[in-house]
Parts: structure tokens; sequence; C-alpha cells
């Protein structure tokens, strides 16, 4: 019955195949950077599952508290944050070069690309 | 889309809620879910949002390219001043301690414009990573 109280881990499981499968399975490059970011967030949703500690609260100060408050750990918090803008500055990036590849072939599709790569 | 008056007159109605926000998110991030890079990025997405239903160029009319461009290099060195006035008020570069009378004041206030420099900074450079994009078309 513990298994069912640990669906943070089962849907990050969830999260991470599904994002991997689109960046493996499709051929798009557009869906492929989408499946990179879903496959981000599964990660992020781990993290933070693992940083939470029972019994615990958001990790943000309450200034007058009447009895102890027990904090969640804050430090995968703000390692996650900073995770979330590298991975705008990434999504950012590979948007910009699919703009350019788009602009040099004529097409998204990879298995278009290739076969142009092919032709002697 | 034949009908563009819903778009419009929704956008007209939402766009200063959403600028309003961001300015929340970003002034209350010590009491709260917030702080600079989130309200940078809301703050921009209310442009974004008027560039997207008015047109590129009446977006590029309200926020020219190179006050985007003075915004994103102003949030920079709003960072590094704090960093240098700690300096020269005695203590170490970055030191928050010595900015106020007393290490609380002093932490509050490097708080506030770091924080205001980060914000200005992302919100600029989300701006002009949607001209990039969407100015691409006819240039």
């Amino acid at each position: 019955m513990e298994a069912l109280g640990l669906y943070n881990y089962w849907v990050f499981i969830i999260l991470m195949m599904v994002g991997f499968y689109v960046v493996v399975a499709r051929g798009n490059l557009v869906k492929k950077i989408v499946g990179l970011n879903i496959f981000q967030t599964s990660v992020f949703l781990f993290y933070i599952s693992m940083g939470k500690i029972f019994g615990g609260t958001a990790p943000i100060l309450i200034a007058d508290a009447s009895e102890t408050v027990v904090y969640s750990n804050p430090l995968p918090h703000v390692l996650i944050l900073t995770a979330i803008v590298v991975g705008v500055a990434t999504t950012a990036l590979g948007l910009a070069l699919v703009v350019r590849i788009k602009e040099a072939y004529g097409t998204c599709e990879e298995d278009e690309i290739h076969a142009m790569e092919e032709e002697p | 889309m034949r009908h563009h008056l819903i778009p419009r007159v929704v956008a007209k109605l939402l766009i200063p809620f959403i600028l309003m926000f961001g300015l929340y998110v970003q002034f209350h991030g010590d009491y709260g879910p917030g702080g600079g890079f989130q309200a940078g990025v809301i703050f921009a997405s209310g442009f974004i949002l008027y560039g997207l239903i008015f047109g590129l160029e009446a977006a590029r009319r309200i926020v020219p390219s190179n006050l985007v461009a003075f915004c994103i290099a102003a949030g920079v060195i709003i960072y590094a001043g704090v960093g240098f006035l700690g300096l020269a008020l005695g203590g170490n570069y970055l030191d928050y301690n010595v900015l106020g009378h007393d290490p609380v004041h002093g932490q509050h206030r490097g708080i506030f414009w770091v924080e205001l420099g980060v914000g200005l900074t992302v919100a600029a450079t989300m701006v002009k990573v949607f001209y990039m994009f969407a100015g691409r078309g006819r240039l």
C-alpha cells in the first residue's frame, strides 16, 4: 500500500518515459525539443519530491509562528530554480537552431533533412 | 481567424493585470514564491501578448529595440553595482550586511536591488528573444 503513497515518483517515471519517447521516436525537430522539455520537467519534479520532509511545509519563513514549524529542505528548491532558468535558455537556443535549419533546408522533418544530405 | 475583436478586447483588459501581477511577484520574493526571474518572465509575457495581438511594429513602437538592449545591460550593472557598493562601504564584494544600519536591513536592501536587476534583465531578454524570433519572416 505504501507504493500508492509514493505517487510523486510514479508520475516522475511516467513523465520521464513520455519525454524520452518523444525525443527518440518523433522526427519533427520542434517535437523533439518539446519532448526534451517534458523530460526536464520530470527531473525537476523528482528533485523537489526528494526534498520534502514528513510534516514539512514550504521553505518560506513564517514570521510570527506560535509553535515550532518544520520546513522542507530549501536547497533542492534553489537548485531547481537555477535549473529552470537553464532550461529556458536551452530551449531558446534549440528553437533558434531549428529556425535556422528550417531556413537552410526548407523543412523541419529529420528524415527529409537526411535525404537532402545524402544526395550527391 | 476572421474575428480579431475578442482577442483584442480581452488583451487590452488583461495586459495591465499581467504587468501588475509581474510587479507583485517581483516585490514579494522574500515573503512568498517569487523573485527576479519569475517576475521578469511574467512581466515580459504582457509585452509579448501585446506584440502577438497588435503586431510586431506596434510592440516595437512601444518598446524600441535599443531600449530593450539598454535594459538588459542596466540590470546587470545594477547587480554588479550592489556588489561594488558593498566593497565601497567596507565589506566584501556583494556583502549585504554593510548596506544598512544593521545587517537585517542591509540584507533586505541588498536582496531588493539585486532582484530588481535580475527582473529587469530577464524581462528585457524575453522581449528581445521574442523580437528576434518574430522579426525573422520579413527581414
